[in-house]
């Protein structure tokens, strides 16, 4: 086992991957590269591109996919190394920490404690009793807290307060944490979707389309937009937009619930969400073939109304609501035999038009505005995971630089013949907190034992 | 003119300018009193402003909006110049050092004054759009900025750095009385620490957002790409200071080029390029 990893750790392979110069690298690159995709716009079709750039910068575009820049092929090599280079230092130093995580701090002689960052050293005419031993021993205690000792270390006894040592392992949470991100974001990416959909006023779907692949996808049940509402401030901003949905299992009402901007609605792990919406106009008409023969239509934009027993049918082209003060709406007339004509209906006018050999009477009765919400709707397992990460990433920060490892070691005992007590210690982190709590003992011990120099 | 809190930020304004020249003056001539009274009056600029935040706060509920005042581009200048004010005293009362306030009010005052006196900065109280309409808004307004704040000021601990660096020679003088070179290449350490941790929450309180708002955590918009960017530049100052060579010199480079990418993060990113963050423009 040894042996096997002492050549790998030695290829210049491994050593160019764990060296926190390619981290400083990558960082550097991936910061400078990120540029791109906020200055070229995302997403647009190549045609687009073409057009704006030129063809010259229009290849170069295309070869390196700045289209869609962020998961281009070679930034995706660059958070490939990235996620390497964070994998291979980790297993680099893993070995370095768990040493230090185990060693036994206790093993130590008193020459070593003089060389700590912080030393002093008392030495004492007369034998230390019972009851000043005690008194050492508690002013000690009085400041650290819970405290480990061991007889017979170098001659002497020594007492050793350890805080912290596990902050060693905050720099692997903070590493990992990035690791966990990446992983949930993959999640997301293979397990979920994203889609959206506009969804009239008063009908429901039960599938989505992919926004990526274009694909149907269904969702087990159905959604309902029972209303849809939009109110403004006074300056004319807009305040609300509201969506009334309910949820259909097999037809059966489950639950509603009004979705808001900010606050979504969740069933069965997908997410829908308020993101636009649009009016379309709608018309109601009145079409009379005799006094006993005649249908109430709703036209709606973008949408065929029949009379399927004349072979009628009915399409919304224009919509104007207000011509002198009334509503007004083109309508487009056609028959099997693809016989079609359109004219202009002011509300509370009559006009006749002729299909074949009949002569019909049409008035436009009503006109409003219809809504549809605009939704939209995911689902991502990986959200979870990517929370994760960010804790990870935030506690483990902290860890890194603001939990120190701190060691207080006393000993008392005999040194080059004297009786000698030393009060020594380090700490990796936020020196200036350590020097008061350390030099609070020293002063207890000066106290007690400055009178027996 | 009333008690409003225009009024009072008006007022700041010329407190916080006021502060600066005498951090400048304190700093340049050595006047230790001129130097107690700049710390006094930026810490009665920094009161002022805090009512006026509150009163603002108040006011948008008198006009019946009712949301803290975070909410456009002209709030967020004041918040930024409040709370690097804040962060500066901060490390003035850690450290004792005043010759750092002439480097750090610069950012408050010229703030303040951008936001009153720019004709592209819209002053009135606006209600809320519904995308802003969230709790979130406070928390991730706070921690972006608490970030921003602290990177400018490890901006100004850079400019000293470099000062101090060129001439390190000098014993005397306008130089001599600036920290140490290890000192502030301490302090610029520890800035970015803490900046960096706000930076962090800010874009994790900003995709905990989004995936609320817009249904996904991450959409590669300018903003979050930008805060993204500065995100990498801070650390790689992290990690600097483990590649031998690079501490010092190059770090206070990476910390002004670290404020670059935040001020284009906070104002370009509103002005050149489009985005979902459109609103912060207005």
């Amino acid at each position: 086992m040894k042996t096997s990893s002492s050549t790998y750790q030695d290829t210049s392979i491994w050593r160019f991957f764990a060296s926190v110069r390619l981290a400083v690298f990558l960082l550097i690159t991936l910061a400078i590269t990120s540029i791109v995709g906020t200055v070229i716009p995302q997403g647009e079709s190549l045609q687009f591109y073409l057009e704006t750039f030129g063809p010259n910068f229009f290849r170069i575009i295309k070869l390196l996919h700045l289209y869609d820049t962020y998961h281009s092929w070679w930034y995706l090599i660059l958070l490939g190394l990235f996620s390497t280079n964070l994998v291979v230092c980790t297993l680099k130093r893993l070995p370095f920490t768990l040493k230090l995580y185990r060693r036994d701090n206790l093993s130590v002689d008193s020459g070593r404690l003089l060389k700590m960052p912080f030393k002093k050293e008392w030495e004492i005419k007369e034998e230390l009793d019972n009851d000043s031993t005690q008194s050492i021993i508690s002013a000690f205690k009085e400041v650290v807290g819970k405290f480990r000792e061991r007889s017979d270390v170098d001659g002497g006894k020594l007492f050793l307060a350890e805080r912290g040592k596990w902050s060693y392992w905050g720099v692997y949470g903070l590493h990992g944490s990035i690791l966990i991100i990446f992983f949930g974001a993959l999640v997301g990416l293979f397990l979920g979707f994203k889609g959206s959909v506009m969804l009239p006023e008063g009908e429901k779907i039960d599938q989505i389309v992919n926004r990526q692949s274009g694909e149907h996808i269904p969702l087990g049940f159905s959604v309902r937009c029972d209303r849809f509402y939009i109110s403004f401030y006074d300056n004319g901003a807009p305040q609300e937009y509201r969506s009334d949905l309910t949820v259909l299992n097999d037809d059966k009402e489950v639950f509603h619930k009004s979705i808001v901007v900010n606050d979504p609605m969740e069933y069965r792990g997908v997410t829908f969400y308020q993101a636009s919406y649009r009016a379309i106009p709608e018309v109601t008409v009145q079409v009379a073939k005799s006094a006993t023969l005649h249908r109430s239509l709703t036209i709606s934009a973008f949408q065929r109304a029949l009379w399927p027993e004349e072979q009628l049918s009915f399409g919304l082209m224009q919509y104007q609501p207000n011509v002198h003060g009334k509503p007004a709406a083109q309508i487009w007339v056609g028959d099997q035999e693809g016989r079609e004509g359109s004219f202009w209906l002011l509300k509370g006018n009559k006009k006749e038009f002729k299909k074949g050999e009949n002569l019909y009477k049409i008035s436009l009765t009503n006109a409003k505005q219809r809504y549809l919400t605009g939704l939209q709707v995911k689902k991502d397992p990986g959200v979870w995971i990517v929370w994760l990460g960010c804790t990870v990433l935030i506690v483990g920060f902290a860890i890194v630089f603001w939990v120190p490892h701190r060691r207080m070691w006393l000993w008392m005992g005999r040194r080059k013949g004297k009786i000698t007590v030393i009060l020594s210690g380090q700490t990796n982190k936020n020196k200036l907190q350590f020097e008061k709590d350390i030099k609070k003992i020293e002063k207890a011990l000066d106290s007690s034992l400055g009178a027996r120099q | 003119m009333t008690f409003s809190s225009s009024y009072l930020f008006s007022l700041t304004t010329f407190i916080y300018l006021g502060a600066a020249a005498l951090y400048l003056t304190h700093w340049i001539f050595r006047v230790q009193k001129v130097g107690l009274l700049a710390t006094v009056v930026t810490v009665g600029g920094l009161v002022i402003q805090t009512v006026g935040l509150g009163l603002r706060w108040i006011e948008s509920y008198q006009l019946g909006y009712g949301h803290a005042p975070l909410s456009n581009l002209y709030e967020s200048m004041v918040f930024f110049s409040w709370i690097t004010v804040l962060v500066y005293l901060i490390i003035e009362w850690q450290v004792k050092r005043r010759v750092i306030g002439a480097f750090a009010t610069p950012f408050a005052s010229l703030a303040m004054a951008y936001a009153s006196f720019s004709p592209n900065v819209e002053d009135e109280i606006q209600p809320l759009i519904p995308a802003l309409k969230s709790n979130w808004l406070i928390a991730h307004v706070v921690t972006c900025f608490l970030g921003y704040a602290s990177f400018a000021v490890a901006c100004g601990l850079g400019i000293m750095y470099l000062f101090k660096n060129r001439f390190s020679g000098a014993s005397e003088g306008i130089i001599g009385v600036m920290p140490d070179c290890k000192v502030l290449d301490e302090l610029m350490h520890q800035t970015i620490i803490f900046g960096f941790l706000w930076l962090t929450l800010g874009i994790i309180t900003g995709a905990v957002w989004a995936n609320d708002a817009w249904g996904t955590y991450w959409s590669w918009d300018p903003k979050e790409t930008w805060s993204l960017i500065t995100w990498f530049v801070y650390a790689t100052a992290l990690h600097a200071r483990f590649v031998r060579g690079w501490a010092g010199r190059r770090i206070a480079y990476l910390s002004i080029v670290g404020f670059v990418a935040v001020m284009f993060t906070y104002f370009g990113v509103n002005f050149l390029l489009s985005g979902l963050h459109s609103y912060g423009s207005q």
